[in-house]
């Protein structure tokens, strides 16, 4: 059969899929290429709109009259995951689709984006998040500044404590899906067909702010809390600020540290390469 | 597969791959960027395909402001909100009968059923102008005859109620509804634009299965931020159906809006698609 002895000449080693290899640390190279400007075009796009739909839909809900006059919170709870879903399935082709830098960090961590690229994309996802934020104002000025500005900030009851974990493990649930969503492991069992990636990781940014909207608000994602605090520019959410960023890095670290050590093995299989069997 | 016809495709994509799998001069790509639309294409008027297109959008829209005006409808003679499926409900009855809708329609017309996607897709040269007309027609009579339907079930009421047309509400000014519609329609048509590009058919295997439920997603989302402030129109024949039906000078004064900021919008998305995130006119002509 000439299937057979075309295969011949190619190591088995028993896998359909390969590991891509760490990216540089420093790739330079890659300021000379348009597909990375244009990365960091549709990283901001992408936060810019998140941003706009979400706190639009927070104020919205905010300046209600009565009861059930505005979506609800579990309607707040849709925009941040439909939106998450919606703009990852846009820009997962064009960027990987962050629009996070606990995302972009996690990543990072995990050797698969560079740091030029990784810096490049935390800013981007910022100034978008600030933009987003000022259509909301501008559009709808006198409830966005009366009602809160969809800024994160502990809510009373909680302590700063209680608010750091809540933001750790709401952002390990987002970055561990979205370890598991691009995995090449999972890529090949699924033959390869991505079209599902954006949905869970969707989904679990709706299912995070169903638990902790009554606790922050929810950030797990420092670029969207960032820009409200910008924009809001109100004491409290800048004294609560730091929760939001050191929250979610943590979370991210813990998630890329699980995924990549525990789950892939990736440190024991680095040291099996020593080893003459093929088939590890 | 070079004898194989493929009329319409999503986006209305007509022209069907030329070069034969498999030859010499196949690029390394696997997949192939669809030549500009022609302008005018006069053959398109002896097909078949083409008027059954166009009846789909009519039937499409229609069902699609049936059952969302039909739900602003029930919401708003509700003695209270609580008793009602509420403003999130409206929000998912806009956004999942467009993913119904996009689903049903996609293979025959391209599942448009708004006028700014129509819009948006022409710009970008993916139909010719008489087709881009004749959906943008049956559109908005399908909107018109969905809103007449839903009159009919209850005329008083849907007079005194406001008749689900959009209007301003208070509190907002003229530019915000404008500027909330223009970005509403750019992440809906920039949705559809990612949703039906060929790099992305191609990364995905060619296996188109989920393309319309992003896109029901974004209608449900600019819903949910934007009700509040214009009762989000985003679809100019859904704003025109109603408004028509409707037939109150409050309706007329704004609707305006309606049309420019959509269309406005779709042409930024297209823009966007096409210049920054695909780069077409900077590639070489091979």
């Amino acid at each position: 059969m000439s299937k057979e002895v075309s295969e011949e000449g190619k190591t088995h080693h028993g896998k359909d899929y390969v590991d891509p290899p760490p990216a540089p640390l420093l790739d330079m190279g890659e300021l000379k290429s348009w597909s990375f400007y244009r990365a960091l075009i549709a990283e901001f796009i992408a936060t810019l709109l998140f941003l706009y739909v979400t706190v639009a839909t927070v104020i919205g809900h905010k300046k209600q009259t009565g009861p059930c006059d505005g979506v609800g919170l579990l309607g707040i709870a849709w925009a941040f995951g439909g939106m998450i879903f919606v703009l990852v399935y846009c820009t997962a082709g064009i960027s990987g689709g962050h629009i996070n830098p606990a995302v972009t960090f996690g990543l990072f961590l995990a050797r698969k984006v560079s740091l030029v690229r990784a810096l490049g994309y935390m800013i981007a996802q910022c100034l978008g998040a600030i933009c987003g934020v000022g259509f909301v104002k501008a559009f709808m000025k006198t409830p966005y500044n009366t009602l809160g500005g969809g800024a994160n900030t502990v809510a009373d009851g909680y302590s700063k404590g209680t608010a750091l974990g809540a933001e750790i493990i709401g952002t390990f649930v987002l970055v561990y899906t979205v370890f598991s969503a691009t995995d090449p492991k999972r890529s090949a069992r699924d033959s390869h067909i991505p079209v599902l990636a954006p949905l869970p990781i969707g989904f679990a940014v709706f299912m995070v702010h169903l638990a902790t909207i009554p606790i922050t608000g929810t950030g797990i994602n420092p670029a969207r809390s960032f820009g409200a605090a910008v924009i809001y520019n109100n004491e409290k959410a800048w004294d609560d600020q730091w929760i939001f960023w050191v929250g979610p890095f943590l979370g991210a670290l813990a998630a890329a540290a699980y995924h990549q050590y525990i789950l892939r093995a990736s440190a024991i299989k680095a040291l099996g390469s020593f080893r003459s069997n093929a088939t590890n | 597969m070079e004898g194989k016809e493929e009329d319409v495709r999503v986006g209305a994509n007509k022209f069907p791959e030329r070069q034969p799998i498999g030859t010499s001069a196949q690029s390394d790509k696997d997949y192939k960027e669809p030549p500009p639309a022609p302008l005018f294409e006069p053959g398109e008027l002896a097909s078949w395909s083409f008027w059954r297109a166009g009846i789909a959008e009519f039937i499409a829209t229609f069902l699609f402001l049936y059952i969302t005006v039909l739900t602003v409808m029930g919401v708003k003679r509700s003695p209270n909100m609580c008793a009602s499926v509420g403003i999130q409900g409206i929000a998912w009855a806009f956004g999942g009968m467009i993913f119904a809708l996009v689903y049903c329609t996609a293979g025959i017309s391209g599942g448009h059923i708004n006028p700014a996607v129509t819009f948006g897709l022409f710009l970008a040269r993916k139909l010719s102008l008489t087709r881009a007309v004749y959906y943008i027609v049956m559109q908005c009579l399908g909107a018109i005859c969905g809103a007449g339907v839903v009159k009919g079930f209850q005329p008083k009421q849907y007079q005194a109620l406001g008749g689900g047309a959009n209007t301003i509400a208070h509190g907002y000014t003229k530019g915000s509804g404008l500027g909330a519609e223009i970005i509403g329609t750019f992440v809906l048509v920039y949705t559809v634009f990612s949703a039906t590009d060929a790099k992305r058919n191609a990364r995905d295997s060619h296996v188109p299965i989920l393309a319309p439920l992003p896109i029901g997603f974004a209608v449900f989302l600019v819903h949910l931020a934007t009700i509040p402030i214009t009762g989000t129109g985003i679809n100019p024949a859904r704003s025109l159906g109603a408004a028509i039906i409707f037939n109150k000078d409050n309706a007329w004064d704004d609707h305006w809006v309606f049309w420019v900021g959509p269309f406005i919008g779709a042409a930024l998305a297209a823009l966007y698609h096409v210049i920054v995130i695909r780069a077409i006119p900077f590639k070489s002509r091979s």
